[in-house]
């Protein structure tokens, strides 16, 4: 919204700097995003200065040409060089001294340079109106009254003022403020409260209205009283449609509203000083010189000013005709044939207060966000329809030629009294945190004309003025007392208020962050990707995610993100196909983040860590020239660090095959999933344009979390007596796992066995036989009671040995 | 052979021993090898005690262990010395400026680095940690935040609403946590929520259908608008500088009365912050507020016995202020030529 400070000065007397007040109206809650400095003339003839011809002679080289020497009221005269057939000694002009930027009316600013002109000197020209920029005149250069002080400022001779324009950012709280008395008013309570300045409101003068006859009366029935709380309306008979003079289009023009006709642009301007839209109708094209307030039949068509045909709704409150045909959208736009024409000679005057949240469903509806249908949405002042009508009746009968043709008409069937708010005085302080003494109180309720109509001892009632439709109720109050005491003069308490509160345990985000932490520095990036997804993927590429567990959101601005994404899985390979484009096809990848699914009517989100590996696993080096690219064990190292680094331990594990993996491993507690993790199937990573294997971990971190509830570290004493090492080389079918060898040991080994690990493998069919490996594996035994003999080590890896043979086919090599 | 030779002979192969120089590891061997060797110099002399009369065999016995002791003690030293010449010999050949062992630095996410730094400040005043659903309903999001059924904030074009399901929506701020916790705890509470919001909104450099807020409550006896001042100067200089001023501006949410917004004095020295500060050099931070006694009363708790403040601000805008990100899609293309300039942890 745009706020003059002319406009505003028009009401009250400002001293302050235009940046001085941008502060204080910032303060009060109307922010100032832009302050422009307007002149009524461009540039606002900087640099133009009244001169005294004093000699004017022939140019010696050019006919049409003089050459003249001005006196400019500074230093020696100037000697100019002058083209206007008119210029002659002894006249008082308008120079524009060098240095000088001209607008002229048409064409391109210009600036004034010296220069030579025909072999002669000038230091500046002599003007005319249109190279000023303030009228079409190019007859000659314009000449002034001779007893014109010489070296007199133009702007100062033309009286140009200065404007500056603030672009206030209105909150849809503050219906007081949305013209220019209100926001004079809420400026002069503040400057009152915090700067003691005696700055008084001057409103308006409509004293002088009476009506010049009762010829032309108009019938008003509002059948929607709910909707139309007060309908006033007046004729005005035998108006003038013309250009409205410069004062007024200049006040327009300040706030960005383009002056159209007198009619007009004084409707636009009582909105824009009392914040009370009015409409124009030709009152020869009321049918009956009937107004009915009403609702038409959903559906009804209505050709509106734009000249687009809308289907009414049933809920629209139409301003409409005797016949009951619609006029006009009441409060938010008018109708092609109902409206002020170029040859209009009586129009009928209405000012009426509409419920704002009708308007705002209308103004929604037909999307047509006009200057009215703002104002009356944040919820317009009733009490002003009258004044309002007066005010612009009084402007039309002075620059329209007018005559007043009826009486005010006024249908306002219960008025709207001021909201009585009562409130604790105790909790004004509550609230804010400062002491403030009742009478403190009380002044600044003055000052905002909020006047008290009871007071106890421990609360006072205000009656809050009708154009602050948002305060109602005493928290509102404390806010309308607080903004003008100032929200920055309230002190700062030395000590913080504090409550007992405890914490979740135990506390996710520091889980993850620790987590996080522990993947950087096993050289993973942190990645973030969006929740929104595509469901194309899920139709021909994940199809393992059930059709009806998508959650489809109803994305209207970016279409093809039309679900919540239901795995982490594509998030990372959209990352590993967008650096693989970028030509960075070495990623480790993680991300905290959730999946969306519907279950049963249900929403679910669960938090998860993935985890991509892709390319190759350390970046080329001197030191180890093979390098090598990342396998399945590159990621079970990964997810074994994760999980030792939680403190998760017993789970159980079962091989994967399904998709989205073509082969992988499941750690998980009963149905529960903890992790699982595996290489992508190439079909999906093809499908993607994914060119390296890519192998993945989603753990299911809400269980991680869960789980972490009952873990606790139990400290082992330490081992007095030495560990002793058997190592294993057994040649077994292809078909054997690490995990089965395992099993034996742990049964076998009576407790002793500690450490198992698989150290070597070898393939060799010509050794081995066809579809035999050889594992070698180490034994680690201990006992924390006593020092192992070989003996008692030697039976154990004997049983251990049977067993393998037995159980797993193996033999020693 | 007179027993003054016999000790001469001993005391000359010391001195021997100590006029010997090997230079190389090759002399050094030889050395070895002649005092310390299996047949070495020393041990002859050993056989000599038996020449020597019983009176002075003690002695004689010292002086050849004197012997054999210079020469281990000799030896020792050589070999120290020349293994660390060699060292250095060989230092002189290792190219020191080539690169380490290739041990790759991942890197966090700079959202999450600006979310936890936010999130430490305010833990350490009390606040913990609190969280909610993404996909959340009407009444959390809106109803109970005060939001009125007309307000703008539920127009269609700016809420993303479940297809099929005016019901449900993505939530559009952290406030429906607020609502969450206000359900479902008893005051006081003191909460920080941070966490993913959406809008529907086209995306482009500016503006984003996702993005990250932190939310904070506090609701107790006597909780006042001084309190909430307190509370977020304490942020604004823990986040950017001890020396930085804030002011607070009457603003309207329509969860809060009072509302304000909160700005921190950035300072007008280039061109960005003219840009940033629309030339005022103040630099709009969060919102916040006095939780309007709707809200909550909506949410079970009794508006004549407490009050609180709420506030909330968008993490994306912090980093995009921290670490000078100029286009808000970075956040989520998840490049690796972005993601690894924030390998510094700090």
């Amino acid at each position: 919204m745009k706020v003059s400070l002319n406009w505003l000065k028009d009401y009250m007397d400002i001293e302050l700097s235009p940046d001085e007040l941008s502060e204080t109206l910032t303060a009060i809650g109307l922010e100032v995003e832009g302050m422009e400095e307007v002149e009524s003339i461009p540039g606002g003839l900087a640099g133009v200065v009244v001169g005294h011809v004093q000699e004017c002679g022939q140019h010696p080289n050019a006919d049409r040409l003089s050459l003249t020497k001005v006196d400019i009221g500074a230093g020696e005269p100037v000697q100019i060089v002058c083209g206007a057939p008119n210029v002659a000694a002894g006249q008082k002009v308008l120079v524009a001294t060098v240095g000088t930027t001209l607008h002229p009316t048409e064409g391109d600013p210009l600036t004034i340079k010296k220069g030579k002109i025909r072999g002669e000197v000038s230091f500046g020209m002599i003007c005319a109106e249109d190279e000023l920029g303030i009228g079409q005149s190019h007859e000659g250069i314009l000449v002034l009254p001779a007893e014109t002080a010489v070296g007199t400022a133009a702007r100062d001779y033309f009286q140009l003022e200065t404007d500056y324009v603030y672009d206030i950012g209105l909150t849809p709280n503050r219906s007081d403020a949305t013209n220019h008395l209100g926001v004079a008013k809420d400026l002069a309570a503040a400057l009152k409260i915090s700067k003691g300045l005696d700055v008084e409101i001057k409103l308006p003068d409509t004293s002088k209205f009476t009506i010049d006859s009762t010829d032309m009366p108009v019938e008003v029935v509002v059948e929607n009283t709910e909707a139309c709380p007060r309908y006033s309306g007046i004729t005005i008979k035998n108006v003038t449609i013309k250009e409205s003079p410069d004062w007024l289009k200049k006040r327009l023009l300040a706030v960005d509203v383009r002056p159209i006709n007198n009619i007009v642009d004084i409707t636009n301007f009582v909105l824009h000083e009392y914040g009370q839209p009015l409409h124009a109708f030709d009152y020869d094209k009321i049918t009956d010189h009937k107004v009915i307030v009403k609702t038409l039949p959903a559906g009804t068509a209505f050709l509106s000013l734009d000249e687009v045909e809308r289907k009414l709704d049933a809920e629209d409150l139409m301003i409409c005709d005797g016949a009951s045909k619609g006029m006009c959208i009441g409060g938010v736009f008018g109708g092609i044939n109902s409206g002020v024409k170029d040859n209009t000679s009586h129009i009928f005057l209405e000012a009426a207060h509409f419920n704002a949240k009708s308007i705002r469903r209308s103004s929604m509806r037909h999307n047509l966000r006009t200057d009215a249908a703002k104002v009356f949405e944040k919820g317009s002042d009733p009490s002003i329809t009258v004044d309002a009508l007066k005010r612009a009746a009084l402007l039309i009968k002075e620059l329209g030629d007018g005559e007043l043709a009826s009486d005010i008409i006024d249908i306002y069937p219960s008025p709207i009294s001021p909201v009585e708010v009562e409130v604790n005085y105790q909790h004004v302080n509550r609230l804010i945190g400062v002491d403030l003494s009742k009478d403190k109180v009380k002044e600044i309720l003055a000052a905002m004309a909020m006047p008290l109509v009871r007071e106890t001892a421990a609360t006072f009632t205000v009656a809050v003025p009708t154009n602050k439709a948002d305060v109602t109720r005493p928290a509102d109050v404390i806010e309308e007392i607080l903004r003008i005491y100032g929200f920055n003069n309230v002190p700062l308490p030395t000590h913080f208020r504090n409550a007992v509160v405890f914490s979740q345990q135990p506390d996710p985000n520091l889980i993850r962050d620790r987590i996080s932490d522990m993947l950087v520095g096993s050289g993973c990036n942190e990645i973030m990707a969006l929740s929104l997804s595509e469901s194309r993927y899920y139709k021909d590429m994940l199809t393992h995610v059930p059709a009806e567990e998508l959650v489809y959101v109803n994305n209207t601005s970016n279409v093809h993100l039309d679900i919540m994404r239901p795995t982490m899985l594509v998030s990372g390979l959209e990352a590993i196909l967008h650096n693989q484009n970028r030509k960075e096809s070495d990623l480790k990848l993680f991300e905290f983040g959730r999946s969306y699914r519907k279950k049963e009517d249900k929403y679910q989100e669960q938090n998860h860590l993935s985890l991509f590996l892709t390319g190759q696993n350390y970046g080329e080096s001197w030191l180890n020239k093979e390098g090598g690219e990342v396998t399945f064990f590159s990621l079970k190292a990964m997810v074994s660090k994760v999980l030792d680094r939680i403190g998760m331990s017993s789970f159980q594990t079962s091989a994967v095959q399904d998709e989205p993996f073509s082969y992988g491993l499941k750690y998980h507690r009963g149905p529960q999933s903890v992790v699982t993790f595996g290489q992508i199937s190439s079909k999906i990573t093809k499908k993607m344009g994914i060119k390296n294997k890519v192998f993945y971990a989603e753990f299911n971190w809400d269980l991680i979390i869960k789980a972490l509830r009952k873990h606790k570290i139990e400290v082992e004493e330490l081992n007095k007596f030495p560990g002793m090492r058997r190592d294993l080389a057994l040649v077994v079918d292809n078909s054997v796992k690490f995990s089965d060898i395992a099993a034996i040991a742990a049964k076998s080994g009576k407790k002793l066995i500690k450490d198992i690990n698989l150290f070597d493998v070898y393939i060799n069919e010509d050794q081995l036989g066809q579809d035999k490996k050889s594992y070698a594996v180490s034994f680690v035994f201990e006992d924390p009671t006593k020092t192992l003999v070989d003996k008692e080590i030697d039976k154990v890896m004997q049983k251990l040995i049977k067993a393998c043979e037995a159980q797993l086919g193996a033999t020693i090599r | 052979m007179a027993v003054i030779e016999t000790f001469d002979k001993v005391q000359a192969v010391i001195d021997e021993i100590n006029a010997s120089e090997p230079k190389t590891t090759a002399d050094l061997e030889q050395f070895r090898i002649q005092y310390l060797g299996s047949k070495n110099v020393i041990k002859s002399l050993f056989g000599l005690i038996k020449e020597v009369p019983n009176e002075q065999k003690r002695d004689f016995g010292q002086l050849v262990n004197k012997a054999k002791a210079t020469a281990e003690t000799k030896f020792e030293a050589l070999k120290t010395a020349l293994e660390s010449a060699a060292d250095e010999a060989q230092a002189a050949d290792i190219d020191l400026s080539a690169p380490g062992e290739p041990q790759a630095l991942g890197s966090r996410h700079p959202l999450t680095t600006t979310m936890n730094r936010i999130i430490r400040i305010f833990e350490r005043i009390g606040f913990v940690v609190a969280e909610g659903p993404e996909i959340e309903d009407d009444w959390h999001n809106f109803t109970a935040m005060n939001t009125p059924e007309d307000h703008p904030a539920r127009d269609m074009q700016d809420t993303f609403y479940l297809l099929n399901n005016t019901e449900m929506l993505l939530r559009t701020h952290t406030s429906s946590v607020q609502a969450r916790t206000m359900t479902s705890q008893k005051p006081p509470i003191r909460i920080i929520a941070p966490g993913r919001v959406y809008r529907n909104e086209t995306i482009s450099a500016r503006s984003h259908a996702q993005f990250h807020q932190v939310e904070g409550l506090y609701i107790d006896e006597n909780v006042s608008f001084a309190d909430m001042k307190q509370t977020l100067l304490y942020f604004a200089k823990e986040m950017y500088g001890p020396d930085k001023e804030i002011r607070l501006r009457p603003s309207y949410f329509p969860f809060t009365e009072p509302s304000a917004e909160m700005d921190v004095y950035w300072g007008l020295e280039t061109e960005t912050d003219y840009r940033i500060t629309k030339g005022t050099g103040w630099l709009e931070i969060l919102g916040c507020g006095m939780v309007d006694p709707n809200v909550l009363e909506n949410c079970g708790i009794d508006p004549e016995k407490y009050t609180g403040f709420a506030f909330g601000m968008g993490i994306e805008r912090q980093a995009m202020l921290l670490y000078d990100v100029g286009d808000i899609r970075l956040f989520f293309e998840n490049d690796v030529r972005f993601l690894k300039q924030f390998k510094s942890a700090f």
